[in-house]
């Protein structure tokens, strides 16, 4: 659900801090396993859609967000109604439905940064043990969600180029050179980053 | 602040990138030029650390790059040619704001840090945009912002107005021209040197010329004529 993309506002989740709604998130996602009943869920994923609607996201592009997400989640449901029962089917299709909302809610209200010392404060107690830097993992969450559309783009601009030269753009032929790019683009990042002071976090 | 390479030299693999040279780089505005290739990047990238000499030493403002390895680069600002790669963040805002964490700032502070580096480079509107949305001028000045927001001593641009059409390139030049700080710009673009004080040449991995403009450029079109 992380994709970077948090928007402007001054809405109670907006205000709300990053901590408070990643507990509240986690608390719900466990809740809603122990509730089966269809009704209540459907009433769940009304007041989920309802808190994502007052973000202030706007309806088409609430929609894009979530849209392949929810796609799988019907998948899912689906599957469960050919093995399992209409009823099933319906638990799963709302109760994951209500997660999704929720999680894009939190996503479209919470900025990179706050989510990466969320995770650094997360992570404190294995940096404690010596397991790991919590510093660097965040800023590796961050590079992961700031680079990703560049790597999408990229990876249109190397189809381009195929059907430029009249060649079909097959999987393999595209991956290559994406790949390859990617790790030389890595090198200056990871240099970048020394050369900003990020890594004496 | 002075920057003293003494008997500095670079190798990758076996291959000489810089020959050994000594030299002190005062000056308000230093230029490097030179063919692909001749040693101007791996210059520039010794004087915050960023490459660590072969041989020999390189120091600024007396701190030596590699034993003050992290005190050093705080004075230095790199600008890389393409600055995309070194804006981590997905926003603006953020991505200036995140070079400040944990230098004793309180959250106002960083807030406040952050929209005064925006002001000075002219570009508040651009705070909560999208680094992979900004155009080419957009994002030079966007990470000269995030650079200058640490408040570093010299800024080092390498190529900065690549790939920039002619009103971006007049931006950025303005820009450079306006930094009361010490810059030291790596370019093609000639013009841009005009009112530097000191110009260098690399070629071959040397120093060919330590001159003012006029005269580095000149044995610059000498060398490229070859």
């Amino acid at each position: 659900m992380l994709t970077g993309l948090d928007i402007e506002g001054t809405t109670l989740l907006h205000r709300t801090s990053a901590r408070l709604k990643l507990i509240v998130l986690f608390a719900v996602a466990a809740g809603l396993f122990a509730v089966s009943n269809v009704w209540l869920l459907v009433a769940f994923a009304i007041i989920a859609a309802g808190l994502y609607a007052s973000t202030g996201i706007g309806l088409r592009e609430a929609f894009r967000r979530v849209r392949f997400v929810l796609f799988t989640v019907l998948l899912v449901a689906l599957a469960n109604y050919l093995f399992h029962s209409l009823s099933d089917a319906l638990a799963v299709l709302f109760r994951l439905g209500t997660l999704v909302l929720l999680a894009a809610a939190v996503t479209a209200t919470t900025t990179v940064s706050a989510f990466m010392d969320e995770i650094a404060v997360l992570l404190r107690p294995l940096e404690r043990l010596g397991l790991l830097r919590a510093a660097d993992v965040s800023l590796a969450v961050g590079l992961v969600l700031r680079f990703a559309p560049e790597i999408l783009a990229r990876y249109g601009d190397i189809r381009e180029a195929h059907r430029a030269r009249g060649l079909r753009a097959r999987p393999l032929g595209v991956l290559v050179p994406l790949v390859i790019l990617t790790l030389k683009d890595a090198d200056t990042i990871a240099m970048a980053i020394d050369a900003r002071g990020f890594r004496r976090q | 602040m002075e920057i003293v390479f003494s008997d500095a030299s670079v190798s990758f693999a076996g291959r000489t990138a810089l020959h050994p040279l000594s030299l002190t780089l005062f000056e308000r505005r230093i230029g490097i030029i030179g063919l692909n290739g001749s040693g101007k990047t791996t210059f520039a990238r010794l004087i915050n650390g960023l490459v660590r000499p072969t041989t020999g030493r390189v120091t600024i403002g007396g701190l030596d790059t590699v034993a003050d390895e992290e005190a050093a680069r705080g004075r230095a600002g790199f600008i890389f040619q393409n600055p995309q790669h070194q804006m981590i963040l997905p926003v603006l805002a953020e991505d200036i704001a995140f070079g400040l964490k944990n230098r004793g700032l309180s959250a106002t502070e960083i807030a406040g840090r952050t929209e005064a580096v925006l002001q000075r480079f002219g570009i508040p509107h651009l705070a909560r945009r999208r680094i992979h949305e900004l155009s080419g001028g957009e994002t030079q000045l966007a990470a000269i912002a995030s650079v200058m927001v640490t408040g570093p001593d010299v800024l080092i641009l390498d190529e900065p107005t690549n790939q920039l059409d002619l009103k971006n390139r007049r931006l950025i030049e303005k820009t450079v021209a306006d930094l009361p700080e010490q810059a030291i710009v790596i370019t093609h673009d000639l013009g841009l040197l005009d009112s530097f004080d000191r110009v260098l040449l690399f070629h071959q991995g040397r120093l060919a010329a330590d001159a003012p403009p006029e005269d580095a450029i000149s044995r610059y079109r000498e060398i490229a004529a070859c």
